[in-house]
């Protein structure tokens, strides 16, 4: 474990001394900064008429958490582009023989570059989320709710980055890996379409969807077989991509 | 604690890639304070071999010892006893020299007190000072070379593997880069893999030639021509003299008829030589070793695959 922390603070140092990752943290600020004013002036054009309502949404409910949903359609082409460079531009550098042969196993590699980039989600969902809870200081917010979409958005962030270490570690190109994670994302989010369009939403094509576990969060609930969903789908392509290393060393084309 | 196991070992050693056998049942020990220099027209296989010793790529049959233990079975040893320096030095160009020594030292399990103390010497022996705080990707040919040897020993490994360490250098670099070596070769095992036979002469104790994946010859540099000589003789001779001399491969004049170098078959010697000579009344006056000519080794060996076709 202490290799896979080793990489994952490099890869921590090398994002935070590329322009890059500040670029696009400072991109995904700002259209989030701006999506969250337009909720809030919606919000207060609307609010003297909820007023009279009984059991009106709050400003949780109408800005907060669709907010901090907005965040995870944001977060799929977002993620794809920190990641891709993860595996794949170590293989076009030719720099991964020298992690190859410093003698951690695959596994560790796979779960150092994991947390590297998940460190950088992490920081961008909170400083996001700093500014639905800023709101506090004007409203009361309900936070149990807040905590939950926010419990949410990290594991389906966690299952984004590892889906975009997968594709890192099987692309040879970081623009093929980044293409391949925002396509691989997108199936995983609209593969129920179709039964969603006949109003099945039981059926186990349901269980595939991403939106169908996130959704549960942001209303509040907090269930057992959600998590699991995206614990699955984080180590499923974390064994993925450590497979795909394991090819690698035996291939020479590392 | 077997000391006397060599610092690394291949054992009949192949490795097979897209269908064809890239490296065949090649056997090479290299011990402690001894430099090998692999050697191979570009194809040979000299790349895939380095990759398999430091654990990079696994061989398809046979083993792989670092210091008596299988280094497929424990991998962790890759970590504190080898350094390999790829092809292309693997540098993280948006890190500092010193920043991108130390990432590699923690890399290769140096304690992190030890760390800034290793960077120093690593940078020191490399002589990178002047580019210590410079990003590696901003660097020369030359120093990105330097900072890629110096990851390499950052850890003071054992063994220490260097791909075409002198490619693209200018002469002078190249000179600085084999007194390293040299100095390196004190007191580490280093298999050294090169184009430039000039290299191998000044740097490495013992040569390795592989061609088309098969180890073709191995020895001391020194002894690569062990089996020539060269005699003169006080008035000329000519071919006749050599025929029906059994101990004699080959002989060939050289300027006049008055000195020729002589090839001599396996288990024979210059004493040998003399007494066949003196025996038939040659005016023989000198006989000495030929100088070694490892370009001759080498050219041998690679031309040995045309002179097989024709």
């Amino acid at each position: 474990m202490s290799g896979a922390l080793l990489i994952a603070r490099h890869e921590w140092r090398r994002l935070l001394v590329q322009p890059f990752a500040w670029i696009l943290g400072a991109v995904v600020l700002a259209l989030m900064a701006w999506q969250f004013l337009l909720a809030l002036e919606a919000y207060l054009a609307i609010a003297p008429r909820l007023g009279g309502v009984r059991d009106a949404p709050g400003v949780t409910d109408l800005v907060a958490v669709p907010f901090l949903h907005a965040l995870a359609n944001v977060l799929a082409f977002v993620l794809p582009l920190v990641t891709m460079r993860s595996i794949a531009g170590e293989r076009r550098a030719g720099t991964l023989p020298l992690l190859l042969a410093s003698g951690l196993g695959n596994a560790s590699l796979v779960v150092g570059k994991f947390l590297g980039a998940l460190g950088y989600a992490l920081a961008l969902i909170a400083l996001i989320a700093l500014l639905p809870l800023a709101l506090s200081t004007g409203t009361t917010l309900d936070l149990g709710k807040l905590a939950a979409t926010l419990l949410g958005l990290v594991l389906y962030a966690s299952a984004l980055t590892a889906i975009g270490i997968a594709c890192s570690a099987w692309a040879a190109q970081p623009a093929l890996a980044a293409g391949a994670a925002i396509a691989l994302t997108g199936l995983l989010s609209v593969v129920d379409a179709g039964a969603r369009m006949q109003g099945i939403a039981n059926a186990g094509i349901n269980y595939l969807a991403l939106p169908t576990h996130l959704v549960p969060f942001t209303r509040g609930i907090v269930a057992s077989v959600d998590i699991v969903y995206f614990l699955i789908v984080t180590t499923v392509a974390l064994a993925l991509a450590t497979r795909r290393l394991d090819d690698l060393r035996a291939s020479a084309t590392a | 604690m077997n000391t006397a196991a060599p610092m690394l070992e291949l054992a009949q050693v192949s490795r097979r890639l897209a269908g064809r056998e890239v490296v065949r049942e090649l056997s090479l020990r290299v011990a402690r304070g001894r430099i090998l220099g692999l050697l191979g027209v570009n194809g040979a296989g000299k790349t895939t071999t380095l990759r398999m010793a430091c654990g990079v790529l696994a061989p398809s049959r046979g083993q792989v010892r670092v210091e008596g233990r299988d280094l497929y079975e424990q991998p962790q040893l890759a970590r504190r006893h080898i350094g390999y320096l790829p092809e292309t030095p693997p540098l993280h160009g948006e890190l500092t020299t010193r920043e991108y020594l130390s990432f590699c030292a923690r890399l290769h399990g140096v304690a992190r007190s030890a760390v800034a103390a290793a960077v120093e010497r690593a940078i020191e022996r490399c002589a990178l000072g002047e580019v210590a705080r410079r990003l590696t990707g901003a660097l020369s040919k030359g120093y990105r070379q330097r900072v890629g040897v110096a990851q390499a020993i950052v850890h003071e490994p054992g063994l220490i593997v260097l791909d075409e360490p002198a490619s693209g250098l200018d002469p002078v670099q190249a000179l600085r880069l084999r007194e390293l070596i040299r100095s390196l070769g004190h007191d580490h095992a280093l298999i050294v893999s090169t184009h430039v036979l000039p290299d191998v002469a000044a740097c490495c104790d013992e040569v390795a030639i592989l061609h088309r994946g098969t180890l073709r010859h191995v020895g001391p540099v020194a002894a690569a021509a062990d089996d020539r000589y060269e005699a003169q003789f006080s008035t000329a001779v000519d071919a006749t003299l050599w025929q029906g001399l059994p101990l004699v491969v080959a002989a060939a004049a050289q300027h006049d008829a008055l000195h020729w170098q002589v090839r001599l078959a396996a288990g024979t010697g210059g004493a040998a030589l003399i007494a066949a000579l003196v025996a038939r009344g040659a005016p023989l006056c000198g006989l000495r070793r030929a100088s070694p000519s490892l370009e001759a080794t080498f050219l041998a060996i690679a031309a040995s695959d045309t002179a097989q076709a024709a």
